[in-house]
């Protein structure tokens, strides 16, 4: 499948979808004034390689910040990954920083929602 | 009930601002009441520009500074002729009080020393208005300085530029006075100036200039520039670090976050959290506010401010809002006030995974946050504008 690289801007985080690379990640900060909009794209192509997925995915997160309609969006994100999960093992990887509590917390939030392996990766 | 927001409009020079008896008390605000008889507001649907700022001065301040009103203009289209004439005599304004706003490079200074910088779109101009710190000694030369600058017309302001660019009289600080020339031949129009005792040493220096929105206007002949004091004896007194008035769009919120970022909140931790909160609270706006003059261009006009009460600071932001909305608004924050702790934790994950509220618009969460962030309850007011719409208010403390 193509590659999806968004770059980071000041509101939206960089974001990298490479099934080639088994790479994929979203990171930074995600404050949009459109949420929907943004996310829109991944959606699209998380909906489509989960019809082809073979192997299994490490998907990572590693947000400095987001806004609470960014995390609507995040949380939709999961949700797909549960349903991929359903075929591969996909494990998530929530980095925050030493230190930011709110970010650990938010990471704990989805963690407990969600029936996925998710692992809280404290970084520095 | 206590609530004493007060807005007036008394002060010529700043169309509004608000006068607020801190802290707010108020629990259970009855809509609408007690207001009735305020004549609010005036101001604010002019949509006038409003834009003061009061704390130390960085570079990444200035730039924000400058990237916000650079916002301002566009979105109000205001032609790049102009707006170049406004940056060329705001870069000025604001280097000005870079360099001196420290009385012998003393940074330890008191929050009445602070420097002070004020924008507003008043009477087809925009008006800037420079606050610092300076020497009773300095006085005699600086008013000598600008009153020579004001009394010459265009040609004779070149000549004069020219004539002490050659004379290479440099102060120390690296201002012969060019910068104040400048700024009076960009401007078209004279420096007004005023100073303020502080102690016996060192006093308040404003200088005020301004830009015609019209290319053809002749040069502006007075400007109150007591009002200018006044707004900031008012934002000393209430600790105000930051009003903006105008406009607000995606753009202009990241602008202020900037301005944010270089602030010293303390813990980083609350740093974030007042981050977060600036965010939900603003982009509120520009998802939720209404303009009362539908014709207009420009971002939804928002009323937000800083304050600092002790320990805490205060976040307010203030926009229209259909009357039609007002109720479901109440409401919810409302029910957000009534519940704690893990009552709140738990309605936002009941939000969080509602995706029938899910659209470009809302995702239902940023009230709840704004509870969560701030742990205790949301300070709010309705006041009635027309038969159409209302202006709501929201206070959180952090």
């Amino acid at each position: 499948m193509e590659v999806l690289h968004i770059e980071g801007t000041e509101d939206t985080p960089e974001v990298l979808l490479d099934s080639g690379n088994n790479t994929f990640s979203i990171s930074g900060r995600s404050f949009p004034e459109n949420a929907i909009e943004f996310y829109e794209p991944i959606f699209a192509w998380l909906q489509k390689y989960a019809e082809e997925v073979e192997n299994d995915m490490e998907f990572e997160f590693c947000m400095e910040y987001f806004n609470t309609s960014s995390s609507k969006q995040i949380a939709k994100i999961f949700l797909l990954l549960e349903k991929i999960n359903e075929n591969v093992f996909v494990q998530v990887i929530w980095k925050y920083k030493k230190e930011d509590s709110d970010m650990m917390a938010s990471g704990m939030r989805f963690s407990k929602l969600l029936n996925l392996e998710f692992e809280l990766r404290e970084v520095e | 009930m206590n609530f004493t927001l007060i807005f007036f409009e008394n002060c010529r020079y700043c169309s509004i601002f608000a006068k607020i008896e801190f802290p707010i008390k108020m629990d259970n605000v009855q809509v609408g009441k007690q207001l009735n008889e305020l004549t609010l507001f005036e101001g604010l649907q002019r949509e006038d520009l409003v834009y003061v700022y009061r704390g130390a001065f960085s570079q990444v301040i200035t730039d924000s500074i400058i990237a916000l009103t650079e916002n301002n203009l566009d979105s109000v289209g205001e032609s790049s002729k102009l707006k170049k004439r406004v940056f060329s005599i705001m870069v000025e304004c604001l280097q000005n009080i870079t360099r001196h706003q420290y009385v012998d490079g003393n940074e330890n200074q008191s929050a009445e020393q602070s420097g002070l910088f004020v924008i507003c779109n008043k009477d087809r101009a925009y008006q800037m208005t420079s606050g610092n710190v300076v020497t009773k000694e300095a006085i005699p030369h600086l008013k000598q300085l600008l009153d020579k600058v004001n009394s010459l017309d265009k040609d004779a302001l070149k000549e004069y530029y020219k004539q002490v660019l050659e004379d290479g009289s440099i102060s120390k600080k690296g201002g012969a006075g060019l910068g104040l020339i400048e700024m009076a031949r960009k401007s078209g129009n004279k420096l007004f100036y005023t100073f303020e005792d502080i102690d016996d040493k060192i006093s308040y220096f404003y200088m005020n200039t301004s830009i015609s929105q019209l290319m053809d206007e002749e040069p502006i002949e007075f400007v109150e520039i007591q009002d200018v004091v006044a707004l900031h004896k008012f934002v000393l007194e209430k600790n105000i670090m930051l009003i903006f008035n105008g406009g607000l769009n995606q753009r202009s919120l990241i602008d202020i976050l900037s301005l944010i970022d270089e602030q010293a909140f303390g813990r980083l931790d609350r740093k974030k959290k007042m981050y977060n909160v600036m965010v939900e609270m603003l982009q509120n706006v520009v998802k939720h506010g209404s303009k009362k003059d539908v014709g207009k261009v420009g971002g939804n006009p928002v009323l937000f401010y800083i304050a600092q009460n002790g320990d805490d600071f205060i976040l307010n932001s203030g926009n229209y809002i259909d009357n039609s909305s007002v109720d479901k608004v109440v409401e919810k924050l409302n029910y957000l006030n009534s519940l704690e702790g893990k009552e709140l934790d738990e309605y936002y994950t009941h939000c969080l995974l509602d995706f029938d509220i899910d659209n470009s618009k809302e995702a239902g969460l940023g009230l709840i946050d704004l509870r969560m962030k701030s742990a205790r309850k949301i300070k709010y007011d309705v006041l009635p504008v027309n038969d159409s719409m209302s202006f709501i208010l929201i206070q959180v403390t952090i």
